[in-house]
């Protein structure tokens, strides 16, 4: 039998990881805004690409890590990345691949302190964005109101993340990424705004 | 392109942290994001806080602009320029419209700037405190509990002693109604343009080891009472020698001979532009 010997992904370290920090941080500092990962998330394998690309571009040995039961996903980041897993708790970036793990994760992820917020959890969530609840979303980023036709589960993050009712500067960032490696960002400073709807 | 060095002169590790940080600081506008702040081949203080953001921002599809007070031509300015091209090959432009990515030390283009566009600051002392506090131990508490009254005791010091607000450059501000933020030492002329902005600005301080950042459409003040507003520099009857320009950020300057003074353009590539403008018409 002939096996032919090939790389396991085709993501470039440097281009591709440049590529994606640009499209985050254009959602970060956009909140509400989709941003299209297919590209390089067309080089990465597995079940959870997008993920796995993230996970390329951002985490090394100098952080940590959160997969929830998924062996297959921790075990393909670990390779890839170097990065130790972590408690739910002590994670620097938590990998949810359903909104199911939403409660869990929001509730233990670590917030920061009112002196260094920047030790706070991003939660990196595999579910759809697009739904059919109409959201307005506001916040440093948006220009007045960023009207979004939202998911169950980005409302649902957006609703567990207010119960925490973290003392800003605390809290927790999410990145949600749906079916067509469409990445949207919401920051800590992101609130949905409780507004009527004229339908 | 030098290939000795990685793209980007910073490994990867490097570019990852900073990374990593800015996202931090985008999350958090004004708050400053400590980084492991990286050896480069320019002392430090000398920009290079602006430039390690710019090293790990850019890639192929960029434009990069570099500019110091205002001019493209000025030593600092080109020599930053000369070397994120040579370890990136970008493409450079004096032109603020056609850039993707402009870093700037202490001015703040005329132009103004689009959300597809990052400005990059490069910072001296990113601490806003520090004139009131040496420790970085205590101004770490301090923005932790939010507590401003030395600052805002300073500001009054000022008007007790001069009957006026004297900061010039360096004119702090509120971010979001929670940090107090060194927004670099742009004139105060520019501080308005940070405030509801389109584009991303994000500061970088080498030496300081700190990064932090104003996403658009965020509220950034300037720290100023109720019945003593914040003022810009007034340049009300001066003009642009050059351009004729009565809008724009003007520098002085004194002819020791004559004991004349001219005004000028700061931003010397806007300068250029508009006087191209008035070639054309003609």
């Amino acid at each position: 039998m002939n096996t032919k010997i090939q790389k396991i992904h085709q993501f470039d370290e440097v281009f591709d990881s440049q590529n994606v920090f640009r499209l985050v941080l254009e959602a970060m500092a956009n909140p509400g805004r989709l941003v299209d990962l297919a590209a390089p998330a067309g080089k990465m394998f597995g079940e959870e690409p997008a993920l796995l690309a993230l996970a390329m571009t951002f985490l090394d040995n100098e952080v940590s890590f959160w997969a929830g039961e998924d062996g297959v996903l921790s075990g393909q980041i670990s390779q890839l990345t170097l990065c130790r897993n972590a408690d739910i708790s002590e994670a620097d970036f938590l990998f949810l691949t359903d909104g199911e793990q939403l409660e869990q994760a929001v509730q233990n992820a670590k917030c920061g302190s009112l002196r260094d917020p920047h030790k706070s959890a991003t939660l990196i969530v595999r579910t759809e964005i697009l739904g059919s609840e109409f959201i307005a979303l506001s916040g440093p980023g948006i220009r007045d109101l960023a009207e979004l036709a939202a998911s169950p589960d980005v409302v649902r993050a957006l609703l567990l993340r207010k119960e925490q009712a973290y003392e800003y500067p605390q809290g927790i960032d999410f990145l949600f990424i749906d079916s067509q490696h469409r990445l949207m960002a919401l920051p800590r400073l992101v609130r949905k705004e409780e507004k009527k709807w004229d339908m | 392109m030098k290939s000795e060095y990685n793209y980007g002169f910073l490994d990867e590790g490097s570019k990852r942290e900073i990374r990593r940080s800015v996202l931090k600081a985008v999350a958090i506008p004004g708050y400053q994001v400590p980084f492991g702040s990286r050896e480069l081949p320019i002392g430090r203080g000398w920009g290079t806080g602006g430039i390690q953001l710019t090293l790990s921002l850019i890639g192929p599809e960029d434009v990069l602009k570099v500019i110091d007070q205002g001019s493209d031509e000025s030593v600092n300015a080109v020599n930053i320029k000369k070397f994120v091209a040579l370890c990136t090959d970008v493409p450079t432009t004096i032109h603020t419209a056609e850039a993707t990515i402009v870093q700037t030390r202490h001015r703040v283009p005329e132009v103004p700037m689009k959300n597809n566009q990052i400005l990059v600051l490069q910072v001296p002392t990113p601490e806003p405190l520090r004139v009131i506090e040496p420790k970085e131990e205590v101004t770490k508490k301090m923005h932790a509990e939010k507590d401003y009254a030395g600052i805002w005791l300073q500001l009054y010091e000022c008007l007790i002693r001069y009957g006026k607000v004297t900061i010039g450059a360096e004119y702090p501000c509120m971010v979001e109604g929670r940090y107090v933020m060194n927004p670099s030492p742009i004139p105060k002329f520019d501080n308005p343009k940070l405030n509801d902005a389109e584009c991303l600005y994000l500061f970088g301080a080498g030496r300081e080891k700190k990064i932090y950042a104003i996403p658009p459409h965020t509220q950034v003040i300037p720290l100023a009472f109720e019945d003593v507003p914040f003022e810009r520099e007034d340049f009300s009857g001066r003009k642009c020698r050059l351009c004729g320009s009565e809008d724009t950020y003007l520098d002085e300057i004194f002819d020791a001979e004559t004991g004349e003074r001219y005004y000028q353009c700061s931003d010397t590539a806007y300068c250029k532009e508009v006087r191209a403008r008035h070639e054309s018409n003609h």
